[in-house]
This record gives structure tokens, C-alpha cells and sequence, in this order.
């Protein structure tokens, strides 16, 4: 057994008993970072335990409560304009003059469009049923899929229970683009430090899609284990969006802030120039195994 | 007469004329249009299909042209002469779709498609070529600006050629042709360097010139001399322009139609330029239940638009119209069964 094979087994030993014996955040010294078929960075987040929502902030950040989550894998940067591209899908960005730049201005159906197509490419069954009304998501599918919130807070959070993953606001110019740095426009993904777990722009750049409605109430009633947001009633509601963005302020990028966003569904022309998003894809720890085996060496 | 009886009997005259004139005016867009041959092709989705149907001006009548169940005709453009139609075939499901250019009279006789894979088709004013935009990718997607480049087709030679300048022309919709020739507006979105805004495009040069209006859909009148197009999802606007210029400029709005609760899509000329017709309804995202059709917003090409309707304003007059409000002697609608009727075109067909 090589040096990295074996520490890719101790890694998988923790992420093994994470997912099934305990609640506890598990912090692996280095991220586990795959690539995917169509040549996708993704993290493998592990599964745990964390405090989500804030009760010293905004009245629907409250209360804060424990979630429980399963392993996952979560796109290391936001999708970029080359991603959306190589799915053939119109590229909706008002900026277009880096490719590397993440998407905006995407509506919540086409960011769920192309988790699909990303399915397709790689061989997966999509999440999203397209011949229904409103596209239901199959939650147990093996395909790409729209975080839930619990998903996305629990990863950006890291581990970490404060504000942002790494600390201070004053700390938020190194790690996002937001308003205060962003210089009224999108960045390069990958161009902010990374948060321990090796995703990078969870804070700021573009603000991310969630798969949840967005009540203002649900906190209240979320379930621990897996929460999948308030019951679908077949209504364009808004959406939950996470993270922040290039216009946002220190506040709005916090890792517990929500925002309930309009989907943009029934408009020919969607113009909200923050609206992007990233993928997760649901995983078991046999399956993590075998990708981690596929990955490089670590060094 | 005493005093009072003439004060009456004034009264009464006053009164007569007041209504009489009212009732003058009222009949305007009805009477009018009543008494002309123009027809209005457009779009409808019945029987789980869509189809094409040609409409009178006062929609009294209205015919099912295409009568094709299984077969999807949709955004039915009428020749300058008024003897063709060219419109758009949906067949394929899903990203799978194929979306087609084809052309028949008038009449509906003489079917015949003419070019794989293109979208939101105008005639060029000589009346034997069409313009087209071809799809972004090969695989569907029903957004409006999945497009990259304009390319022609000239019915009589059978030759495709694209734009001398199509490089760099991307991201384009609903494209309408000057009837000088000289140019084509169009709405570009997030594409050629822009966020949205629409473009006047040389028809055979590299010009482009940002006629930095917002909304969408802008379409010439037939003299040219104005352009109308959708200022917001509840206006509609027409300004003056100079078409013969080599840079032309608009002028300010000389009528707006407003329509506070519904959106008012598809503007579109009569052939005298004293009308506009456009489609009306409630915002939505598509029925997937509608075999052939997508979920996006209602008003996109092959998206089903519950309850919409063709309704007609009278332009002539300028100032602004408000649909739903009266004076209803300023506006009427065409069709009334909400059938997802979209995409007219106003049309003089041929004497017999």
C-alpha cells in the first residue's frame, strides 16, 4: 500500500464512521477533492452533524438548531461560463468577457436544467423530472441536483461555527468578492481562498441556488436528519438563495443569511445579474472509495 | 318656447350629439377594421397541438389553416405580398425537438420545409428571401435567444447564405426587416457585448448600431417610418425612426398601450399602419400537461400561455392606451377563447 493509498483509507475510515455512526463535523486535514467524468472539481463533504441558523441576526435565520446530513459531493467552484457552454445551454451572463467567471442571471429552472445535463454527460439518472410540472426532484437519483440549504450552510460552514468559516468579517476580502472588493462586477471563480474543506466562493462572487422553498418560518419546523425544505405546493415560490454576492454586503455573506429569491421562471428575460449556483450529487461511502482510488495521488 | 323649455330642448341636443359622438368614436376600431380585408395569422394550441389559424381583422372569423393534430406550427410570418406564410415546425420531444422552417400559400395549400433546425423566421421586403436565425447548439433548448448568427434563404434558388457579418452576431431574437431592405432590428440578450438591449443590424454589412431601448420584440411599421416593440411585460411603445439615415435614431414615444395586470407580448403592424395587434394574457411558465409544449415563461415561442388572447389598438391616433380600462372604443380583442393564441401577423391576402 503506497503512502496516499493509505491515507486515503484512514480518510475514508473517518468519513465511513461520520456517515454512519455519529453526529459529529468531521474536519479532514486535507479537502478530498475528485474530478468528475465531464472533468469537474468536486469536495467530498462528509457526513455530520452542525448548528444551522443564527439566532442573533435576521428573524428568519432563527432558531438555531441542529441538522444531521449524509456524505455528498458539492462542485469545489461555482459553475463557471465554460461548464454551462459544454452543456450547450445559452449562456445568460451579463459579464461574458472571462469564461472562467461564474454564471448569473440564471434563472432557478435553468440552473436545474443543467445539473441535469451534467447527468446525462457522466452516464448518471437526472434528479429532475422534466416532463412534470415544476420538475420535481428525485432526491434518491444519482445525477446532479441543486444543494439544499442545509447542504450548502453545513459546507460552508466547514466545520466551523461562527459567522464565516474562517473567522472575523474582517477576514471576508481574502476569502469572497463582495461588495467592498468585488468592484461592481463577478470574479474568476477560484481566485479567494478556499474554506477548509476546499470550496472556494461559498462567500460571495454569486449567490447560489438552493433547492428549498423559502419560508420564513421553517426553521421552526425543519427536520434534523436531511431536511429538504417546506412541501412543494406546485406554486412558483421563491426559492432560497445562499452566500452572498459581488453586490452583497459582509452581512449578506454570512454562512447562516438566506434570501428568499424569485425563481425568474416566467420571465422571457431574467436580468438578476447574481443569481448563480453549484451541484451536489448524492453519495455513499463505497462509491467515494472507489472515486477517491481514480484520483491523483496526493503529495 | 319659454326660457326653460329651450334650455331643455339644448340640453337634450347636447346631449344627442355628445352621445352620438362617443358612439362614433366607439365604433372606430370595430367599424374600421370591420370594413377591411386584413387578416391576422397566428398561433393557437387546441385539440393538445398547436396549430396556425388566420383570423379576420374584427375577429368574426377564424379558420384552422393548419388542421395538422400530431404536427406543431407555430410564429407565422405572412409574405409583404400577403400570398405566403412562412412559420416554424416543433417535432422531436425534449432536448430531442427539431425546430424547422417551412413556408405554404396562403391558403394553407403548398407545404413545404425549407430549412433544418431554425427559429423566429422574417421576410426580406422583395418577398422570395427569409431571414432566420440559426440555433445556438444542437440540442433544443426553447429559450428566445438560443441563436447564433442570421442566415437567409432564398425561396426560388432553394441557397441558404448567412449574414456577411453573422461572426459575431449571437444571442439574437425575433429579428424584423426595414421595409427599405437596409436593415434588421432585433432584441439581443447577454450576447455581442451586451446585457439586453435591442440592435439595428446592416442587412448586408457589418453595422450595428445599439438603439439602447429596453423590452424586446421590436418591429418595423409598414412605411418604416416607426418601430413598435414591448417596453416592459405591460407596454408597448412606438417611436419614430429614420431608416433611410446611415445612423439612425429614434425619437421619443408617440403611443404606449399599457395593461397594468396582464402582459402584453408580439406586437405586430397592419398593412396601412393605423393598427397594432398584440397577444395578452396572465403570467406563467408553460402547462407540461400540453403535449408539445415547454415550462418557460408563456410568452416564448412553443411555451403554452394560458388564456392568452390577440387583442387590437388603434395607433393611428398616438397618446396611450390602457387594455382593460375604458374607453373600449380604443382597443377590442380578436379572439376570445384564451387558446394560447400568440404570434400574429397581419396580412392584405391576394384579390381572387
Amino acid at each position: 500500500m503506497s503512502h496516499w493509498q493509505f491515507t486515503s483509507a484512514l480518510g475514508l475510515l473517518a468519513l465511513g464512521l461520520a456517515n454512519g455512526c455519529g453526529p459529529a463535523p468531521v474536519s479532514p486535514a486535507k479537502p478530498r477533492s475528485i474530478t468528475t467524468a465531464s472533468g469537474v472539481p468536486m469536495i467530498v463533504v462528509p457526513a455530520g452533524s452542525f448548528q444551522m441558523g443564527s439566532n442573533d441576526h435576521e428573524a428568519d435565520e432563527r432558531p438555531r438548531h441542529e441538522v444531521r446530513l449524509g456524505m455528498f459531493l458539492m462542485d469545489q467552484f461555482e459553475v463557471t461560463h465554460d461548464l454551462f457552454v459544454k452543456a450547450q445551454l445559452p449562456n445568460p451572463s451579463r459579464w461574458q468577457d472571462d469564461s472562467r467567471k461564474p454564471v448569473e442571471r440564471v434563472r432557478w429552472r435553468e440552473a436545474k436544467l443543467y445539473c441535469n445535463e451534467r447527468s446525462l454527460m457522466e452516464g448518471f439518472t437526472p434528479c429532475y423530472d422534466e416532463a412534470k410540472p415544476g420538475w420535481p426532484c428525485d432526491f434518491t437519483a444519482n445525477g446532479y441536483r441543486l444543494p439544499t440549504e442545509a447542504e450548502w450552510e453545513y459546507a460552508a460552514r466547514a466545520g466551523s461555527g461562527r459567522l464565516y468559516s474562517f473567522g472575523a468579517e474582517a477576514k471576508l476580502k481574502a476569502n469572497g468578492w463582495f461588495a467592498d472588493n468585488a468592484g461592481k462586477r463577478t470574479h474568476v471563480v477560484g481566485t479567494r481562498k478556499p474554506n477548509a474543506w476546499g470550496l472556494h466562493d461559498l462567500y460571495g462572487n454569486v449567490s447560489e441556488w438552493c433547492q428549498d422553498v423559502y419560508e420564513p418560518d421553517y426553521y421552526k419546523s425543519s427536520p434534523v436528519q436531511d431536511p429538504l425544505g417546506p412541501a412543494e405546493d406546485g406554486s412558483d415560490a421563491k426559492r432560497v438563495m445562499k452566500g452572498g454576492s459581488w453586490k452583497a454586503s459582509a452581512s449578506m455573506c454570512r454562512a447562516s443569511f438566506r434570501k428568499g429569491q424569485r425563481t425568474g421562471d416566467t420571465d422571457a428575460c431574467f436580468f438578476t445579474d447574481y443569481c448563480g449556483f453549484r451541484c451536489v450529487r448524492h453519495v455513499m461511502p463505497d462509491e467515494v472509495k472507489s472515486l477517491l482510488a481514480k484520483a491523483a495521488p496526493e503529495k | 318656447m319659454k326660457p326653460i323649455q329651450k334650455f331643455v330642448t339644448a340640453a337634450i341636443l347636447c346631449g344627442v350629439m355628445l352621445f352620438q359622438a362617443i358612439s362614433l368614436k366607439a365604433g372606430n376600431v370595430r367599424e374600421e377594421l370591420a370594413g377591411s380585408r386584413f387578416k391576422l395569422v397566428h398561433e393557437s394550441y387546441v385539440n393538445n397541438n398547436w396549430e396556425l389559424f388566420v383570423t379576420s381583422a374584427d375577429g368574426k372569423s377564424s379558420v384552422n389553416l393548419t388542421n395538422t393534430p400530431g404536427v406543431n406550427e407555430l410564429y407565422p410570418q405572412a409574405s409583404p405580398d400577403g400570398s405566403r406564410i412562412c412559420f416554424l415546425v416543433d417535432s422531436g420531444t425534449g432536448r430531442a425537438t427539431v425546430r424547422s422552417l417551412w413556408v405554404m400559400n396562403a391558403d394553407g395549400t403548398g407545404r413545404k420545409k425549407v430549412v433544418h433546425q431554425a427559429r423566429q423566421p422574417c421576410w426580406a421586403p422583395d418577398g422570395e428571401t427569409i431571414a432566420f436565425l440559426p440555433q445556438e447548439y444542437p440540442k433544443f433548448n426553447v429559450t428566445d435567444y438560443y441563436t447564433k448568427g442570421i442566415s437567409f434563404h432564398h425561396l426560388p434558388s432553394g441557397k441558404t447564405r448567412e449574414h456577411v457579418n453573422t461572426k459575431p452576431l449571437h444571442h439574437l431574437y425575433n429579428i424584423s426587416y426595414a421595409p427599405n431592405g437596409k436593415w434588421i432590428v432585433a432584441t439581443v440578450h447577454a450576447g455581442m457585448g451586451h446585457r439586453h438591449t435591442n440592435l439595428l443590424i446592416e442587412a448586408n454589412g457589418s453595422k450595428i448600431i445599439d438603439l439602447g431601448i429596453d423590452g424586446c420584440r421590436p418591429t418595423f411599421s409598414p412605411d418604416g417610418k416607426h418601430i413598435a416593440w414591448g417596453a416592459g411585460d405591460h407596454e408597448l411603445a412606438v417611436v419614430p425612426i429614420d431608416i433611410d439615415s446611415d445612423n439612425p435614431k429614434l425619437g421619443k414615444k408617440v403611443f404606449q398601450v399599457f395593461d397594468k395586470q396582464n402582459k402584453i407580448y408580439h406586437v405586430d403592424w397592419s398593412p396601412n399602419g393605423r393598427f397594432l395587434s398584440f397577444s395578452r394574457g396572465p403570467n406563467g411558465k408553460g402547462d407540461l400537461t400540453k403535449p408539445g409544449t415547454y415550462e418557460a415563461a408563456c410568452e416564448i415561442v412553443g411555451v403554452h400561455a394560458k388564456g392568452w388572447d390577440i387583442f387590437a389598438v388603434q395607433v393611428a391616433k398616438g397618446g396611450s392606451v390602457t387594455i382593460g380600462h375604458k374607453p373600449v372604443y380604443e382597443w377590442m380583442s380578436l379572439t376570445r377563447n384564451g387558446h394560447s393564441n400568440k404570434e400574429s401577423d397581419w396580412f392584405l391576402p391576394p384579390s381572387k
